[in-house]
């Protein structure tokens, strides 16, 4: 029921997400006290900031004394909010969130997730009552959008047997809209799905064998089951002509 | 899902079967529901020939009026809405075999054959019990009706009706209560309903937040969609009965998000439930029991769905509604069809089709679909049955999977296949893949395999293992069975 993943920074020494359910706070800074999140750095306040769960976003409060924290879209193109010192509950409306603390000359950073942003059709006329919705919310211009199109693509472009591409295979499909896509990139965004998806993990995954492919394979089967990505959506995958010929 | 509408415009007097489609009723997050006229001249349609798919004999003499629920199955759009073609399936497969009074009842269900009009041709079409309106459109005019507590013990029937036959609803809100002309109230749009599979069924993954109960609002999903066990009809009944007796949600918040984000901090006991002070107290206690934040909680305090509607009728003092008989004798009293159901579900993308039969046999050979193997978990057919028109690599997972082999052992074998195939025999294996276990590694038949059986026959197998994967070969080899 969590709506926030915080993930820690690397080589903390804890490599554990920590997911936090609506009402739920986590402090961040210095001092190890309680269940917060310690970013060991003696230019970080003992008491930096917290992150609090709301509904399916989150808040932000800058409790440092003069630094200012910039909160980065990391697929954002440069997209930004600053949260100056002091600032309480400031709203960050990004689904993959980047939280850039400046400390002592260097920039400490750690990663927040809001996968459960919803997006629901616009009511209709003539319907009265609450809408059934679908229990998926996918972000149409987010990557792992195209990632999940692509892992789908063979299926739908009509081989109902296909196995899923393999990592490479989708790193190459994705390049050209995505030409900064590599191997760990795309690993990144499968599992990111898997959460997204809140796929239950399969019962066999306990056993030795090819997990990532069974992770994949279930992706696949889910979205196409849902129709999460349909013959049209391929069109992500198009690419985008780069220059316009004069 | 992300502003794609589901709505099927079908112009005025369009014919379907013996139907004539007369004004628009609702729409929905699935399909449009029309009025419809009987037209009973006999001669040819000229647009929207159809043909008949119930094959439901005791559907009794046609009303004069219907409506007429249009879901956009059609083949238009190739690959692109396989769940809605799995929810118009359900809805139907439900109102097939259920006919309580306290559900809106299906008299037939055609599919639409006009080439003419792609955007129709092969939507499914369920001809419904008319009503006059829906619970919403009353809360509407009225927030809390005075027929309020009465339509909650019917509603709380229909849910006992339906629980009691071994389904959940999964999408019990106003708009999916119907009222008749004598204002009764009928449960209807089971695109979401979901019949029991030992505790849990999966229902698709879809609901109305602000009905859901909170373990299931970002619960997992596994490839077959999403558990869901009778308590979260309890759940929703326990919102409505809320909404109808004070006209208001039972969780605060202005919007949809706000009520789920409510829910979610209830559950984690962050906060109260805090009931509308005008709640009188014996439905206070009701509703109180239906909200509890657990499922584990739901079911201790109403261990069945009838003990809810008796505490319902007691206090909405209407009449005892009278025992239902047994419906759901044993767990094996329709396995076949039950597993072919979710096997068709489940079929996605597979060539495997699974023939549907409204009342064919409950045990017995017999019961194994033509061109298919069907593995019993009796002798002679009995008990459990799992059928497949192809091969399957593993019983106990994937798209079709046969549980009750995790701790039974196949008893009884029948291979229902005929020379059109090619294939002759069924392998069938211990481990998946095809691949031996145990004593099948060395054993003497060199093919490693536990047992195969050749084509139309079938019998006893010895031995107390369940094979874990089966494939269909071109011949089984010497004998007919080994």
């Amino acid at each position: 029921m969590y709506s926030v993943i915080v993930v820690p920074p690397r080589g903390t020494g804890s490599d554990d997400q920590i997911r936090l359910s609506a009402g739920e706070r986590l402090a961040f800074g210095r001092s190890e006290t309680g269940n917060g999140l310690a970013i060991a750095h003696e230019g970080v306040s003992r008491i930096a900031g917290e992150i609090t769960a709301h509904r399916a976003f989150w808040i932000l409060s800058n409790l440092s004394q003069g630094q200012t924290y910039v909160v980065e879209n990391p697929e954002g193109a440069g997209e930004h909010i600053k949260v100056a010192p002091g600032r309480l509950d400031a709203p960050v409306s990004f689904e993959f969130s980047r939280v850039v603390l400046p400390a002592a000359g260097e920039l400490l950073s750690f990663d927040v997730w809001a996968p459960r942003h919803t997006y629901r059709s616009a009511t209709r006329p003539g319907l009265s009552g609450a809408t059934t919705a679908q229990a998926f919310s996918l972000d149409r211009t987010k990557r792992y959008f195209a990632v999940l199109a692509a892992l789908c693509e063979p299926r739908l472009r009509g081989a109902p047997h296909a196995p899923p591409p393999t990592v490479d295979q989708l790193v190459e499909r994705l390049r050209h809209t995505w030409p900064a896509a590599n191997r760990s990139s795309v690993y990144w965004n499968i599992d990111y799905l898997a959460v997204k998806l809140r796929l239950r993990p399969a019962p066999e995954t306990a056993e030795p064998g090819p997990r990532l492919y069974g992770k994949k394979e279930s992706l696949v089967s889910l979205a196409l089951r849902f129709d999460l990505v349909r013959e049209d959506d391929l069109v992500v995958l198009a690419a985008v002509p780069s220059e316009v010929a004069r | 899902m992300n502003g794609r509408s589901y709505a099927v415009p079908v112009p005025k007097g369009y014919r379907v079967g013996l139907w004539e489609v007369r004004e628009p009723l609702a729409s929905g997050a699935f399909g449009s529901v029309y009025a419809a006229r009987r037209v009973d001249d006999g001669g040819e349609t000229e647009a929207g020939a159809a043909e008949e798919t119930a094959a439901d004999g005791g559907a009794g003499p046609l009303p004069r009026h219907a409506a007429l629920k249009f879901l956009p199955t059609g083949t238009r759009t190739p690959r692109q809405l396989h769940h809605l073609r799995e929810l118009a399936h359900r809805e139907q497969e439900l109102l097939k075999r259920l006919r309580s009074p306290r559900l809106i009842r299906m008299y037939e269900a055609l599919t639409v054959d006009d080439p003419q009009h792609p955007e129709l041709d092969g939507a499914t079409v369920l001809v419904l019990e008319r009503a006059e309106g829906s619970l919403a459109a009353l809360l509407d005019r009225s927030a809390t009706p005075e027929s309020g507590p009465a339509l909650l013990a019917q509603i709380c029937e229909g849910l006992h009706q339906l629980h009691h036959a071994g389904w959940v609803h999964g999408d019990l809100k106003p708009a999916n209560v119907l009222l008749m002309k004598d204002g009764s109230a009928r449960l209807a749009d089971f695109n979401l309903a979901a019949e029991m599979e030992g505790t849990h069924a999966y229902a698709p993954a879809f609901s109305t937040p602000d009905y859901t109960p909170p373990e299931l609002l970002w619960s997992e999903i596994s490839e077959r969609g999403q558990q869901i066990r009778p308590t979260a009809d309890i759940w929703a009944f326990g919102v409505l009965a809320h909404l109808v007796l004070t006209g208001a949600f039972p969780l605060p918040g202005g919007t949809t998000e706000a009520r789920c984000d409510a829910a979610v901090r209830y559950a984690r006991g962050a906060e109260e439930l805090r009931l509308s002070s005008g709640l009188p107290p014996d439905w206070r206690e009701i509703i109180t029991g239906c909200l509890a934040s657990t499922h584990e909680e739901r079911a201790a305090r109403y261990p069945d769905t009838a003990s809810l509607l008796r505490r319902v009728e007691q206090v909405a003092g209407t009449t005892r509604s009278p025992r239902l008989p047994r419906l759901r004798p044993r767990r094996w009293l329709r396995p076949a069809l039950a597993t072919g159901l979710a096997a068709a579900v489940l079929a996605l993308a597979a060539t495997v089709t699974y023939a549907m039969r409204d009342d064919g046999p409950t045990y017995g050979y017999h019961r194994c679909p033509f061109r298919s193997v069907c593995f019993f978990s009796e002798e002679f057919g009995m008990g459990e049955m799992c059928s497949w028109k192809g091969d399957d690599a593993d019983w106990l997972s994937g798209e079709e999977t046969c549980m009750w082999t995790r701790d039974r052992p196949v008893k009884s074998i029948f291979n229902n296949g005929d020379e059109s195939m090619g294939l002759a025999g069924v392998a069938y294996y211990r481990g998946r893949d095809f691949t031996p276990v145990g004593e099948d590694i060395t054993r003497k038949n060199s093919r490693n395999r536990t047992g195969c059986t050749a084509q139309r026959a079938q019998g006893n197998l010895t031995g107390t293992y369940a094979p874990l994967s089966h494939r269909w070969i071109e011949h089984c080899g010497d004998g007919a069975s080994d």
